[in-house]
């Protein structure tokens, strides 16, 4: 039964594909901006105004449904040949976007809708599609009058007879749809007449009240195309049976017969269908829409029975029952499927994310009075629903600090022998459990002296300090720190960088920084692939547990005394030959029980190489549910997280990566040691004590 | 409410307020069967009415239909409605059809 619940339910369905819409439309305006003849771009922009409208008006959004009708006339006429795109008429479609976003939302949240700029927006559009030299002052009068004129605007023009046939399916009213609606709009193209038939009407008794069983002949005379009738139906045309034949002109001066058409209409349906009506079709319902609470609702949910699940599988290992570990094996195995498909429907393609820089680049480009393309790799990449939805501010601030510092004025491009057009590029690709995001430029690069003195200025360096280029680069991210000389609409205030930080650090990803002076910069940004559950290998130090990613690890080989001796006491494997430098996990954290004769090392596999982990005893596999430490915890960038264990006790999950790249800078910045495998091997004695409170 | 159903021993009025539509189908259909099976005349006030869609427009073209088949006489009062009339008439629904007299 349709009852209210439904219909706000309709509603936030039609917002929730209107935004979507927004999205594609804003993309496609932005393609077009580049190729404006492209007639499948206009078509694309047209149909998704063209639904935006429909829907909007079914669902009660009729401020939006007008408004969007005058906009979508603009790209109708430009479809017939009426006039061309230009920038203007982009730029004017950009903003009215701003306009539609609002109205979706309808006060509900976000900004609010400017009656102002509406008018001033639709005013614009009319006077451009109304600006054509060569076309007669009839047809260009009718769009700047607004709605009902473009009837009598498209009848001056070569006006074609159409027959339609209409016949809602059963399911097509339920979805929120109203066929009169839609005879209605069909009228607003042309002359129409239309007849209603009642033939399908069951008996009272058997009716369904809420099928419409009616169905529509109609015949237009317009000037409107095929596609721009079809357009009509858009959002219905899944669930409905539609025909729509030319009625020849020699047929033209009869009446059309309403039997003959049927049968054209029909013979054509089943020509083109195989006979199968197209709401008849098996695949309606390939995809639900879920709303992500519900969503992370039930990860939540997974992840409490993974922890619950570890419970039981070390129960079951404890006791000898050979039917009880049967039992708790079976369902250790659906829980992993479970816990991985759980988190496949969470992954999400940074596609979405991606292109909504397309519109920032090109506002920040107009507004800068620069030249740039924005150019996209590996938009397929899949992250989970959370990061992704963390992604979008620390991109949008480094796409603008390139947009305005590091992308120079075009006259100086060209002096250094560079396009004119500048690119920003932003790609994503998979790197084990994680993720790097790339932003890139072709400007300038960032100026090292610049920012040293102003790092000395600020106090953050001293005079004398001697810093690496990446030592240099990570003072950008310093609150405030900006070498900019004037603050700008854009950047400037030292603000963006260290939102960056913050939200990278927020995700527990790191950044790294690479510029080369007059050639460009690359931030790259590595994310976990995921904040829920992971995959991980559960290994032992002493007492304590914890947990290296499963992502990471290459393989597991054995430490004796032996092998120690032999690489001098020094912190290296020899791995099949090659060396390959390890920390001990012992050291690191400071655990003091007596180490066993024999050792595990874990290779893991980072951007810096191979490295090994030296921990007393594998463990085994383990579904990870990763639970965050708490702010108290926050600066401990090594550790991922924590996870309660089948046992009830608390495993650390190490951050490898980090893991290294401490490591690492231990080793540059101790200058009495050399080489970074040595380094390696200090950095392990000197931070043991920092983080032995973590693992208790 | 939007449809409801008075009985006396000469009539049944079913009465009908606001807008019509698929939020109000299924009660109108029982009100409509209720009406139906006094046996008396029918009729479907629509004076109240501010908009039928063509869920209640079928509703009501099906009522007619089993009241010409119970050899009920059949009803729409609210000829005072040019605006509906008109919209409907519009997509091809003619409630003149329906409200004459069986």
């Amino acid at each position: 039964m349709t009852t209210k619940g439904n219909i706000d339910q309709f509603r936030q369905s039609f917002q929730e594909e209107a935004r979507e819409l927004v999205v594609d439309l804003e993309a496609a305006l932005l393609l077009l901006n580049e190729n404006r003849d492209d007639e499948e771009l206009v078509g694309r922009i047209f149909r998704a105004l063209h639904t935006i409208k429909g829907s909007g008006s079914m669902f009660g959004f009729e401020k939006l449904a007008s408004f969007t009708h005058n906009l979508e006339n603009a790209f109708d006429e430009n479809r017939n040949g009426r006039f061309k795109i230009n920038s203007e008429l982009i730029d004017l479609t950009l903003a009215a976007l701003d306009q539609i976003r609002a109205m979706i939302e309808d006060g509900s949240s976000g900004p609010v809708v400017d009656d102002a700029a509406c008018d001033q927006i639709l005013s614009r559009v009319r006077l451009i599609t109304s600006g054509r030299d060569s076309q007669p002052v009839e047809a260009s009068s009718a769009l700047a009058t607004g709605v009902e004129q473009t009837l009598s605007a498209g009848l001056a023009q070569d006006v074609t007879e159409w027959s339609i046939r209409f016949a809602p399916g059963p399911d097509m009213m339920q979805f929120g749809a109203d066929p009169l609606l839609l005879i209605r709009e069909i009228r607003q193209l042309g002359s129409l007449s239309v007849r209603a038939s009642m033939a399908e009407i069951p008996p009272l008794g058997e009716l369904d009240p809420e099928r419409c069983y009616v169905s529509w002949e109609m015949v237009l005379s317009t000037a409107s195309t095929r596609d721009a009738i079809s357009d009509v139906f858009i959002f219905v045309s899944d669930s409905c049976e539609l025909c729509i034949l030319p009625i020849t002109t020699q047929e033209a001066g009869k009446e059309p017969c309403a039997g003959d058409l049927i049968a054209a209409g029909l013979e054509e349906r089943r020509s083109s269908s195989g006979g199968r009506r197209p709401y008849d079709k098996a695949d309606n319902a390939t995809s639900l829409r879920v709303p992500a609470a519900k969503l992370d609702q039930f990860v939540d949910l997974v992840g409490e029975l993974v922890t619950v699940q570890a419970r039981l599988s070390e129960i079951a290992a404890r006791r000898d029952d050979p039917e009880f570990s049967a039992v708790a094996e079976e369902i250790e195995r659906l829980t992993s499927s479970l816990r991985e498909n759980s988190m496949n429907i969470r992954m999400l393609p940074i596609r979405g994310t991606f292109e909504k820089f397309r519109r920032l680049v090109h506002d920040l480009a107009r507004d800068l009075g620069k030249d740039v393309e924005l150019t996209m790799e590996g938009v397929d990449t899949e992250l989970d629903k959370t990061v992704i939805d963390q992604l979008s501010d620390p991109l949008m601030h480094l796409i603008r600090n390139s947009m305005d510092h590091g992308i120079e004025a075009a006259s100086k491009r060209l002096e250094r022998g560079k396009r004119s057009m500048a690119t920003i590029h932003l790609s994503a690709r998979h790197s084990g459990a994680n993720v790097l995001i790339g932003v890139s430029d072709d400007g300038g690069g960032i100026d090292v002296e610049a920012v040293r003195s102003r790092g000395i200025e600020r106090g953050l360096i001293t005079a004398d300090a001697h810093l690496s280029e990446s030592e240099t680069f990570d003072l950008i991210f310093q609150p405030g720190f900006s070498t900019a000389k004037t603050v700008t609409d854009v950047s400037g205030r030292g603000v963006g960088m260290d939102v960056v930080r913050q939200s990278v650090e927020s995700l527990r990803g790191t950044i790294e920084v690479a510029s080369k002076p007059g050639l460009g910069t690359n931030v790259t940004l590595r994310l976990p692939l995921t904040l829920a559950i992971i995959d991980g290998l559960l290994v032992s130090v002493g007492d304590a547990c914890f947990v290296l990613p499963l992502a990471n690890t290459l393989e597991c080989i054995e430490l004796s005394a032996e092998d120690i001796e032999k690489a001098n006491g020094k912190h290296v494997a020899n791995v099949r030959g090659d060396v390959v430098p390890y920390i001990r996990l012992r050291q690191y954290f400071n655990v003091r029980t007596e180490r066993p004769p024999i050792e595990q090392i874990m290779i893991v596999e980072t951007d810096e190489g191979r490295f090994g982990f030296v921990v007393d005893q594998v463990l085994g596999n383990c579904q990870t549910v990763i639970k965050n430490l708490g702010r108290f915890y926050k600066h401990v960038q090594i550790v991922s997280g924590a996870t309660i264990l089948g046992n009830g006790t608390v495993a650390l999950i190490l951050d490898p990566y980090r893991l290294v790249q401490e490591a690492l800078k231990n080793a540059s910045v101790n200058t009495r040691l050399p080489g970074a495998m040595a380094g390696a091997r200090e950095s392990v004695g000197n931070s043991g004590s920092k983080w032995s409170s973590a693992v208790r | 409410m939007p449809v409801t159903l008075k009985l006396t021993k000469t009539k049944s009025t079913v009465s009908l307020e606001g807008a019509i539509d698929i939020a109000t189908s299924a009660e109108l259909k029982k009100v409509l069967l209720e009406a139906l099976s006094a046996g008396k005349k029918v009729s479907v006030a629509l004076g109240k009415a501010t908009d039928l869609d063509v869920t209640a427009v079928q509703l009501l073209w099906a009522a007619r239909r089993e009241a010409c088949r119970l050899g009920v006489e059949f009803a729409l009062d609210g000829q005072e409605l040019p605006e509906i009339r008109s919209a409907l008439l519009e997509s091809g629904l003619d409630l003149n059809a329906i409200s004459g007299n069986v």
